[in-house]
C-alpha cells in the first residue's frame, strides 16, 4: 500500500513537473547556414532556415508521431464527393507572437504568398492544385482545387507551409513573426539565433525557456561543439561519427528511418537506355543489401527504386534482391549480349555518392555493365551535370508518396530527371487522386510503384537512416523527423 | 632611401592589382556563379533569368571588374552580392576577429619563440636542445587540422576544460571571444612559435661561430656580456623579417584553424563567400590580404634597414 502511494506520488510529482513547470533552460543547436548571408526567417522562401522556421511558425495541419495528418492550427477537415473542395475549421484563440489574433484572412494570405508565382517559391510545387482559396466565416476556410485530390491533408503538411500574420511578406524574413512555441528574439543566421518560450503557445508553455541556434556550416566543427557539449542536438550524424557517441553516458542516440534517398538516373530518353530491358537490367546488377551496408555502414533501408519512404502508408511492399543471371539475360535479350559500357557521373557534393558509384561499379560489372566513374565538380553540378548527362547521381528529400511520384516521374513533371514518359504510369497517379476510398487510393499507388521498379531509369537502392544525437540533459524529445518533433515537449536538465 | 621607397610602393601597388585581376579571373572561370550556386536544382528557365537579372550577373565579367576596380580605388569595396550588406562593414568585423586571434598568438608565441630560440642555440646539443628543436619539428609538421582536432578532443570533449568550437557572432566584441579563442589561440600559436624559434635557434648559432664573437672570447670578455652585448642584438634582427611574414600568414593563411574552430575570421569568409560565388566579397578579402602581405613586408625591410645601417646603401653599389 506504502508503495502504491509512493509509485503514485512520484507519478503525480513527475506529471506536475511536465505541465506545470515554468520554462526554464537553455536548448542549444547548430544549423548549416546552407544560404549564407541569404538565409531567411521566410518559411517559403530558398534561404529558410527550417531549424529555425519550424519552431516558431505553425501549419495548418502536421505530421503526428505516426506520420498521419494531424490538427495543427486547423481542427478538422472535410471535402466534398470528388475531393475538389476541402473545407478547414481553424483553430479560436491562437494569436501570433505580435498579438494579433489568427484567422481566415492569414490563412487565404500565407497559402497565396506561396502560390504567386513571382515569389518563385520552392514550396509552390506542393500545393499548385490549389486553385483559390476563400473565407467561409473568419474561422473557416475552403480551398479550391484545380484537380480532384484526395490527400490534400498530407500536401499541406509540407514543412514550408507555415502561416503568417496577413501582410507581412515584405518584412517576416527577419521579424519571423509566427503561431508557434518559440518567439525570435534576435535572427543571426551566421551567428546565434536566440528564441524565446511562447508563453500563450496553443499547446501550453514550452518547456524550455531559451532556445539558440548556431551557423556552424562545417559538418566537424559541428560534431565537436556536440562532442565538448557546446550545442544539444545534431541531427544528421554519419556512420563514422555514430561510434563517438555511442557507448556514451553523455549522450543519447536516435535513429530515425527517413524518406531521403540517394541514388542514380540512368535517362530514358537516350540510348541504351531507351529499353526498358537495360533499365530493368542496371538496376536488378544491384546488391542493395550489400549497398546499405557498405556506404552507410548499415544506416538505410532498402529501397525497390520507389521514391516513397519506408514508413508511408502508401509504400509498396516490392523484393529486389541482386539478379546477375536475369541482368545478364535482359542485356542480351536488348541487344548487347557482351554487356554495355556507361559513364557514371559523381560529385563530392553529396559525400556518399563516390562512393556509391565505387560499390555499384563493383557490382554490376558481375553483369557485365561495365561502369566508369566520372567525377564532376560539386560547383554547378545541379546545372550542368544532373539531367544533362545520360547517367548521373541523384539525391532527393522525402516528399509525400504522392508528392514524390509525380514530382519525380509525372511525363510533364519540371524534375523528371529520368526523362520518364509513360502514359499508363501517369493515368494510374491521376485515378489515385480522384480516388476517396483510403483502400482503393493505397492500391493505385502500391501499383504505380511496382510499375516504376519494372520500368523507371531510376535507380533508389535504400532511403537514409537519420541519427540524432543529444546531449544527455535533453528529455522529452519526440523520437521522429524534425518536421513532426513537438518542440515544445522538450525538457533541459 | 626614399626613391626606394617610392619604388617598393608602386611594385606593391602593381602586386595587389594582379592579385585582383588573378582572383577575378580565377572565381569567374569557375563552374556555377552566386545565382547556380544559391538556387541549386532550381537553376533553371524563369527562376535563374530573374537571379542573374537582379544580381546584375548578366554584364561582360570585364565591364563588372572595371567597375568594381575602380570604386574599389576610392575605398569604396561595394555591397555583397547576396546579402546586400555593405562589404566594408561585413569584412570590418571579421578583420578585427583576425586581428584578435593574430594579436593573442602573436603575443604568447614571439617571446616564447625568441626565449626558447635563445635557449637551444646557446646549449646547442645538450638534453635542452634535442627536446625543443625535435618539438619544433612536430609542431611545424603535424598539419593544423590535426592538432586542432586533437587539442578540441581533449580539452573540449574528454576533460571539459575549454570549450572546443567558437560560437559567438562575428561582431562581437573581443572579450566576448573568451574563452571560446584560447584552443585556436594555442594551435596557431603553436605552429607560429616553431618557425619563429627555428629561425631564432640558427641566427643565435651563426653569429655564436663568427669572428667578432670569437675574438671577443679570446680577449676574455665574459660569457653573458658576450652573449647579451653582442649575440643578441645581431641575431634577432634576421627574425624581425620571419616575425612580419608570420602577421601575414596569421591574417590569411590560418583558413584551415578558422575553419575547424568555426572562427569568424576573414578566412572562413574567403571560403564561405567562394562556395556562394560571392564574387565582390572573395574580391574584397584578396585585396585586403594582398595589400596586408606587401605592406607588412614592406615594413619589415624598413626596420632591418633602420636596424641594420649596411644595408641603406645596398641599392646604391650597382
Amino acid at each position: 500500500m506504502i508503495k502504491i502511494k509512493c509509485c503514485s506520488a512520484l507519478l503525480l510529482a513527475v506529471f506536475a513537473s511536465s505541465v506545470m513547470a515554468a520554462p526554464s533552460g537553455t536548448f542549444r543547436q547548430a544549423h548549416e547556414l546552407g544560404f549564407g548571408s541569404s538565409s531567411s526567417l521566410d518559411p517559403i522562401s530558398k534561404g529558410r532556415v527550417f531549424q529555425i522556421t519550424e519552431k516558431i511558425m505553425s501549419r495548418l495541419i502536421r505530421p503526428g508521431l505516426d506520420g498521419k495528418p494531424q490538427a495543427d492550427l486547423a481542427t478538422s477537415w472535410s471535402a466534398n464527393s470528388d475531393a475538389t473542395v476541402w473545407t478547414f475549421k481553424l483553430r479560436s484563440g491562437v494569436t501570433f507572437h505580435d498579438g494579433s489574433s489568427f484567422e481566415a484572412a492569414d490563412v487565404i494570405y500565407s497559402l497565396g504568398r506561396v502560390l504567386d508565382p513571382e515569389s518563385g517559391s520552392p514550396a509552390r510545387s506542393a500545393v499548385k492544385m490549389i486553385d483559390k482559396v476563400e473565407a467561409v466565416d473568419p474561422m473557416t476556410v475552403k480551398i479550391s482545387l484545380s484537380t480532384p485530390f484526395a490527400d490534400m491533408p498530407l500536401q499541406l503538411m509540407d514543412y514550408r507551409l507555415r502561416m503568417l500574420p496577413e501582410g507581412s511578406g515584405d518584412t517576416i524574413a527577419t521579424t519571423g513573426i509566427g503561431t508557434g512555441p518559440f518567439k525570435v528574439e534576435k535572427f543571426d543566421a551566421e551567428g546565434t539565433t536566440v528564441l524565446v518560450a511562447n508563453a500563450d503557445y496553443w499547446e501550453g508553455s514550452p518547456g524550455v525557456a531559451r532556445m539558440e541556434v548556431i551557423g556552424i556550416s562545417d559538418g566537424q566543427a559541428r560534431l565537436q561543439a556536440l562532442l565538448g557539449g557546446q550545442i544539444d542536438m545534431e541531427r544528421g550524424i554519419t556512420g563514422q561519427q555514430k561510434v563517438m557517441l555511442s557507448g556514451s553516458s553523455k549522450f543519447k542516440l536516435q535513429e530515425i528511418p527517413t524518406g531521403n534517398w540517394r541514388g542514380f538516373v540512368f535517362r530514358t530518353d537516350v540510348k541504351p537506355f531507351t529499353d526498358q530491358r537495360v533499365r530493368k537490367a542496371v538496376r536488378l546488377a544491384a546488391d542493395r543489401e550489400a549497398l546499405v551496408a557498405l556506404v552507410l555502414g548499415g544506416g538505410g533501408i532498402v529501397a525497390c527504386d520507389t521514391p516513397v519512404e519506408p514508413n508511408d502508408q502508401y509504400r509498396a511492399n516490392i523484393t529486389c534482391p541482386q539478379d546477375i543471371a536475369l541482368a545478364k539475360k535482359l542485356l542480351a535479350d536488348a541487344g548487347f549480349p557482351n554487356g554495355i559500357d556507361i559513364d557514371v557521373h559523381v560529385a563530392t557534393l553529396e559525400p556518399s555518392w563516390p562512393t556509391l558509384a565505387e560499390a555499384y561499379q563493383q557490382q554490376a560489372s558481375k553483369a557485365g555493365i561495365r561502369v566508369n566513374i566520372v567525377q564532376v565538380p560539386t560547383d554547378g553540378y545541379w546545372k550542368e551535370v544532373w539531367m544533362k548527362k545520360d547517367v548521373a547521381a541523384t539525391r532527393w528529400n522525402e516528399r509525400p508518396a504522392d508528392q514524390a511520384l509525380h514530382e519525380i516521374y509525372l511525363s510533364t513533371a519540371k524534375w523528371n530527371e529520368s526523362y520518364f514518359k509513360d502514359a499508363g504510369f501517369d493515368d494510374l497517379l491521376s485515378s489515385a487522386r480522384r480516388q476517396l476510398d483510403f483502400n482503393k487510393r493505397k492500391a493505385l499507388y502500391v501499383q504505380a510503384q511496382e510499375h516504376l521498379w519494372e520500368n523507371t531509369g531510376t535507380f533508389i537502392p535504400y532511403t537514409v537512416t537519420k541519427v540524432v544525437g543529444t546531449t544527455s540533459r535533453v528529455s522529452n524529445l519526440d523520437e521522429v523527423k524534425n518536421d513532426a518533433v513537438r518542440w515544445h515537449k522538450i525538457t533541459v536538465d | 632611401m626614399l626613391s626606394m621607397l617610392l619604388r617598393r610602393l608602386s611594385l606593391g601597388f602593381i602586386t595587389v592589382a594582379l592579385v585582383s585581376i588573378i582572383i577575378f579571373t580565377g572565381v569567374e572561370f569557375l563552374p556555377g556563379d552566386a545565382c547556380t550556386a544559391f538556387l541549386e536544382r532550381e537553376a533553371q528557365g524563369k527562376l535563374l533569368e530573374n537571379c542573374r537579372r537582379d544580381l546584375d550577373l548578366n554584364r561582360p565579367a570585364i565591364d563588372r571588374y572595371l567597375d568594381w576596380a575602380s570604386s574599389a580605388m576610392v575605398g569604396d569595396l561595394g555591397v555583397s552580392v547576396n546579402g546586400q550588406q555593405s562589404i566594408a562593414e561585413l569584412v570590418g568585423n571579421r578583420m578585427n576577429n583576425s586581428l584578435l586571434l593574430a594579436f593573442c598568438a602573436l603575443l604568447v608565441g614571439v617571446p616564447l619563440a625568441i626565449f626558447l630560440g635563445v635557449i637551444t642555440a646557446l646549449w646547442r646539443d645538450k638534453p635542452i636542445d634535442l627536446v625543443f628543436s625535435t618539438a619544433a619539428i612536430f609542431a611545424m609538421t603535424i598539419p593544423e587540422f590535426v592538432s586542432s582536432t586533437v587539442l578540441i578532443l581533449v580539452f573540449s570533449a574528454w576533460l571539459g576544460w575549454l570549450p572546443g568550437i567558437v560560437l559567438t557572432s562575428a561582431n562581437a566584441s573581443a572579450a566576448e571571444f573568451f574563452p571560446e579563442i584560447i584552443l585556436p589561440v594555442i594551435v596557431v600559436a603553436m605552429v607560429m612559435t616553431a618557425h619563429i624559434l627555428r629561425m631564432v635557434r640558427t641566427s643565435v648559432i651563426d653569429v655564436l661561430a663568427s669572428d667578432y664573437v670569437r675574438m671577443a672570447t679570446l680577449k676574455g670578455v665574459p660569457y653573458w656580456q658576450i652573449v647579451f652585448q653582442h649575440v643578441l642584438p645581431n641575431a634577432l634582427l634576421p627574425a624581425i623579417n620571419v616575425v612580419a611574414l608570420t602577421i601575414a600568414w596569421l591574417l590569411g593563411g590560418v583558413v584551415v584553424i578558422e575553419v575547424v574552430f568555426n572562427y569568424p575570421g576573414l578566412g572562413r569568409m574567403m571560403i564561405d563567400s567562394i562556395s556562394d560565388r560571392d564574387l565582390p566579397v572573395v574580391q574584397a578579402i584578396a585585396l585586403i590580404l594582398a595589400t596586408v602581405y606587401v605592406s607588412v613586408n614592406l615594413t619589415a625591410d624598413l626596420l632591418t634597414m633602420i636596424a641594420n645601417p649596411r644595408l641603406r646603401t645596398l641599392h646604391m653599389r650597382k
